[in-house]
């Protein structure tokens, strides 16, 4: 059944056209949902949530958007709400970045020889680092840099510019940086700990 | 020509991440370190990213099953008897095994069950859950239980023209009951195991597959 002759049936409630339609698209959903909370359990609960919205809703589709479109749009929106109730604050996508990220630089000049990060970013740890993100950076980041999308889609997905998109990007990965650094310190630190536990041991 | 400042690199360094490097910001970073570890540090974060890409993830099973009761429950669902016949087409157990008769399945799947059903009964907590139970599950289930009830009442005078095919469904139907008390039993015991509530779930599935049969039995006997 064509993804179009599915959206028709499933307006009128044809159960076989609501399990296409979730049969094309919770792949896609249910990563993105993963990738935003990191856990099995709350990717389950928001991509459950995402398609039970666009079935209730999916009677006012008029296919202004494309399908898919409409339906990243609903989950980003599902996890970012979940995001906010979990941080205990009703804040706006902009809000959901960092304070003193728009002062015009850089916060501080990161970098220097011993901090390189190439070659040592497992997905571990940068899941790990995604997770630490503000949900403005965290969405637009998994968006574009893991699921593929456009600025110009993810500016229709999470209803803002693409200008804010591509700065949300930029800010999202110096942001990772600096969090993927944090670990590779903290990891320095607990080795050279163990390290001299050992040697101590030893004596 | 003035140097480019780290500083006015950084400024700069979204547009060279998007693909648009001035020859400033190429003179800059190959005299500057810092600013070049910098940017190979954001590739590396994009390339691990990107190789993610091709990765996605298949949800479990059982969150069809409980989006399609939820479906059901709030009423989206409306085309109740093409519903029955969709799961009879596209249920797991249909698509499994579609080649081979039905009376031989039934053993297989009366195993299947009670290997579950008793896997998951455990005298523990057994009072503590029978109110959870009461107040979630048997709600949530008890819209489809009470429909697939509905539709054997109206089967109860189901003849087919072959005797005996009427006979295996008949048996089937009561061996697909069975099972179905035998799951309510380990739901009830256990209500927070989603495992066991699937497999519930299956086995409505089960029987609204069989019904669906007997209807299309039915009409083309007529």
């Amino acid at each position: 059944m064509p993804e179009a002759e599915a959206i028709r049936l499933a307006q009128q409630g044809n159960a076989a056209a609501f399990e296409r339609l979730y049969r094309l698209h919770n792949r896609r959903v249910y990563s993105l949902c993963l990738r935003m909370v990191g856990n099995t359990a709350g990717a389950e609960d928001l991509t459950q949530e995402a398609f039970l919205q666009l079935f209730r809703k999916i009677a006012t589709f008029r296919g202004e958007s494309a399908f898919s479109t409409w339906l990243h749009r609903l989950a980003v929106n599902v996890v970012l709400m979940k995001l906010r109730k979990k941080s205990g604050t009703e804040t706006s996508l902009d809000e959901l970045t960092e304070p003193d990220e728009e002062s015009g630089g850089p916060r501080r000049d990161f970098g220097g020889p011993d901090l390189r990060l190439s070659g040592s970013i497992d997905r571990v740890h940068l899941q790990r680092a995604v997770e630490q993100l503000p949900p403005g950076y965290k969405a637009v980041f998994v968006l574009h840099d893991i699921q593929g999308y456009e600025h110009n889609e993810i500016a229709e997905i999470m209803d803002c510019s693409i200008g804010n998109s591509k700065s949300q990007l930029h800010k999202a990965r110096m942001r990772l940086r600096e969090l993927l650094h944090e670990a590779t310190r903290d990891k320095a630190r607990e080795d050279r700990k163990a390290a001299s536990a050992d040697s101590g041991g030893e004596d | 020509m003035a140097l480019m400042t780290c500083r006015a690199f950084l400024n700069d360094l979204r547009l060279r991440m998007e693909g648009t490097p001035s020859l400033d910001a190429e003179a800059h970073i190959r005299n500057c370190p810092s600013c070049r570890h910098i940017t190979e540090d954001l590739n590396a974060i994009h390339s691990a990213a990107r190789s993610w890409r091709a990765e996605e993830i298949e949800p479990p099973a059982h969150l069809w099953a409980s989006l399609r009761l939820q479906l059901e429950r709030e009423g989206l669902i409306r085309d109740d008897r093409g519903s029955q016949l969709e799961l009879s087409n596209s249920g797991w157990f249909s698509r499994w095994f579609a080649g081979l008769p039905r009376p031989a399945l039934a053993g297989g799947y009366l195993v299947l069950l009670i290997a579950v059903a008793f896997g998951f009964s455990r005298p523990a907590n057994r009072q503590a859950n029978e109110a959870r139970w009461l107040e979630g599950t048997q709600v949530s289930t008890s819209p489809l239980s009470a429909q697939l009830t509905a539709e054997q009442v109206s089967f109860a005078s189901f003849n087919d023209s072959n005797p005996a095919v009427t006979a295996s469904l008949n048996k089937n139907l009561a061996i697909v009951d069975n099972y179905i008390a035998l799951c309510e039993k380990s739901v009830q015991e256990e209500p927070q195991n989603e495992v066991a509530r699937d497999y519930l779930y299956e086995a409505y599935q089960q029987k609204a597959d069989l019904l669906a049969q007997m209807t299309e039995r039915g009409e083309n006997n007529r």
